[in-house]
């Protein structure tokens, strides 16, 4: 059963031009989380907002739990909200940021003192209810944020790009640490990044965003192995797109082509660089290598079909490889869109 | 290994030795030494200190003589009566203006602004004229509500509310300005995770919004306090001839009863109630600029 239902929810800003978000529709289920992911300037942190009661949808509906809650002030829903620059109020301390709520509900100061430290416990801060919020490192910070909403218990747990001011080894740590809390306490989650590490490895299900619209809403395995769109291909990891066209099934671009079994008409492939074999050719070579990175346990191609248009082949051993070089391209695994949409996929 | 030279470091050393800052200050620092704190040490020792065929001896007299006198006294409870009444307008009149200033994004914003900010570039003697041309007697409110058949209204013009209206526009630029720079350290977001914890808004404003701007507020209200208690302009033209404010009372002590050492008593004494105000800023600026 969905406790949160978006249903065509549009954003129009005051001055009546920008749409942030665009008939957008979501149904997210008990215990699932959910990322909404894609550049900036997508609607992703405007739809959370618009979920945590920040902004009003210009139309639409949103319901948690079978209760339209699309007009209810943010202090009325049953949601929790951690923000990207944490939000911790500095003239408290850590213990006094999360009993805030508790208080404003009238609940017991017995009861509060057992439910903030269950919550620190939880969050790995256990004693840490005295220090100041200034005394804390920022991935401490980004504990108590997420300690103060769940403190509340809310239904629905919004996380607006939590990790984007912690450093990479902390933001890998916290991400581990905030899904094995989510998955601990089975909250529902509504979670904005812009970092597709972030969202491949945490979500059960990826929403991708692009001008306020849904680009894909699927699995993270799904979103990266069968990408529906140009975009969510070129977003998610590494893709190579090439622009080109077919002709009696064969695709072709600059010296480049492969079968493709397409009604004629221009194309764009689609292939991982892990799915692109590069085979060294004095002759007919297809492309020339620009450049090679090597990374231990892999190394990067980088090359340039004969109309410079530039390509990235992952390779075993790159020591095969130099700079100048002819190769071939045999890609294992490719997609074909055209008008935005899929047409081929082998 | 990486060895660092001894000798590469220490003429950095010595640079950062030489007092530049030191000399920056310096001639600011003496100015005030000349301009301000002699004449303060000159003032309490004009006053304790009095001249007798003898020669000079130590005399508290003209302290126990404001202090005993009645209508010393009365001008100065009247001062600190004017400056309580302002302070407390000021904060009344002001917060609300800042704060919605802060949290709104309407170009109606930018207008008030303008015009909270409009008294600063009005000179206090301008200020007094428009003020008894509008509420003064036979002044436009009186004229318009004769107008509209209303009985008429007494006129603040000569009266303790007088100096009060007028230091209180006089002053709004000032604290508008002061409270705003407060709230712009308050975050959006901050507001916004009270309300997400369930905090209405006046629940924001009293546990989250003013805790942050206290030393604003302090900050505010000391510069408020210490222009208003030795006001001169506004008092002597708008006020009562008795009691009146220790800024015309000074005045009148210097010029009209030619008697120096009083009014250099009252000088004093004013003084020391506007440095407890200079403490409460000095102290708040010291504790914003503790990290």
């Amino acid at each position: 059963m969905s406790v949160l239902k978006i249903k065509d929810v549009s954003k129009i800003f005051a001055n009546g031009t920008v749409r942030a978000v665009d008939n957008f529709s979501l149904d997210v289920a008990d215990g699932e989380l959910v990322c909404l992911l894609g550049p900036s300037g997508s609607g992703k942190s405007t739809l959370l907002r618009m979920v945590g009661g920040f902004e009003r949808p210009t139309s639409g509906l949103m319901i948690i739990n079978g209760e339209d809650i699309t007009h209810v002030p943010p202090e009325k829903r049953p949601t929790g909200m951690v923000f990207q620059s944490h939000a911790l109020w500095t003239h408290m301390n850590v213990f006094k940021n999360l009993a805030f709520g508790l208080k404003l509900r009238k609940v017991a100061p017995d009861e509060i003192k057992r439910r903030v430290e269950g919550v620190l416990d939880l969050v790995g801060l256990g004693g840490y209810g005295t220090r100041h919020v200034a005394q804390l490192s920022g991935g401490q910070q980004q504990r108590v944020a997420l300690a103060r909403s769940l403190v509340l218990e809310p239904k629905i747990l919004l996380l607006d790009e939590p990790f984007a001011s912690l450093d990479q080894h902390l933001r890998e740590r916290l991400r581990e640490e905030v899904r094995d809390i989510q998955q601990r306490l089975k909250i529902t989650t509504l979670f904005v990044t812009h970092g597709q590490d972030e969202a491949l490895s945490m979500a059960d299900r990826i929403v991708v965003m692009r001008d306020g619209k849904t680009e894909q809403i699927d699995r993270p395995d799904i979103v990266y192995r069968e990408p529906q769109t140009p975009f969510v291909a070129g977003f998610i990891g590494t893709m190579n797109l090439i622009e080109g066209t077919v002709s009696n099934g064969i695709f072709s671009k600059a010296g480049y082509s492969t079968p493709l079994p397409v009604s004629d008409g221009p194309a764009i492939l689609a292939v991982r660089p892990e799915a692109l074999d590069l085979t060294v050719a004095n002759d007919n070579a297809q492309g020339k290598v620009h450049r090679v990175t090597d990374y231990g346990t892999h190394g990067l191609v980088d090359l340039e079909l004969l109309d410079s248009t530039r390509v990235k082949a992952m390779v075993s051993h790159p020591d095969l490889f130099r700079a100048g070089q002819g190769v071939r391209l045999a890609p294992k695994a490719i997609a074909a869109y055209r008008d935005n949409a899929v047409i081929h996929r082998a | 290994m990486t060895t660092i030279d001894s000798g590469h470091i220490a003429p950095v050393q010595a640079e950062r030795r030489r007092p530049y800052g030191l000399l920056l200050v310096a001639a600011p620092v003496l100015l005030v030494v000349w301009l301000i704190i002699w004449p303060i040490i000159s003032a309490v020792i004009t006053t304790l200190w009095v001249q007798t065929p003898e020669g000079s001896e130590f005399s508290t007299g003209t302290y126990q003589f404001f202090f005993s006198d009645g209508y010393s006294l009365s001008n100065l409870s009247v001062t600190l009566w004017t400056t309580g009444v302002c302070a407390i307008l000021l904060l009344l009149i002001c917060l609300p203006i800042a704060l919605y200033l802060r949290f709104s994004d309407s170009k109606v914003a930018g207008y008030v602004q303008g015009l909270a900010i409009f008294p600063m570039f009005v000179p206090s003697i301008i200020l007094s004229f428009a003020f008894i041309r509008v509420l003064g007697p036979n002044g436009t409110v009186d004229l318009l509500a004769n107008a509209m058949g209303l009985p008429k209204i007494r006129s603040p013009y000569l009266t303790a509310w007088g100096p009060v209206i007028g230091l209180v526009w006089d002053n709004i630029p000032l604290t508008v300005l002061i409270l705003l720079s407060g709230l712009g350290n308050v975050s959006n977001q901050a507001i916004e995770a009270a309300r997400d914890v369930g905090a209405r808004k006046l629940q924001v404003l009293w546990y989250i919004i003013l805790p942050r701007i206290g030393n604003s507020v302090l900050v505010a209200i000391s510069f408020a306090v210490l222009g208003i208690f030795s006001s001169f302009t506004l008092p002597y033209v708008l006020g009562p001839a008795a009691p009146e404010m220790m800024g015309p009372f000074m005045q009148r002590t210097f010029r009209e009863l030619f008697d120096p050492r009083n009014a250099i008593t009252q000088a004093v004494i004013t003084f020391g109630f506007c440095i407890v105000f200079g403490l409460f800023y000095v102290r708040s600026v010291a504790k914003n600029r503790t990290p």
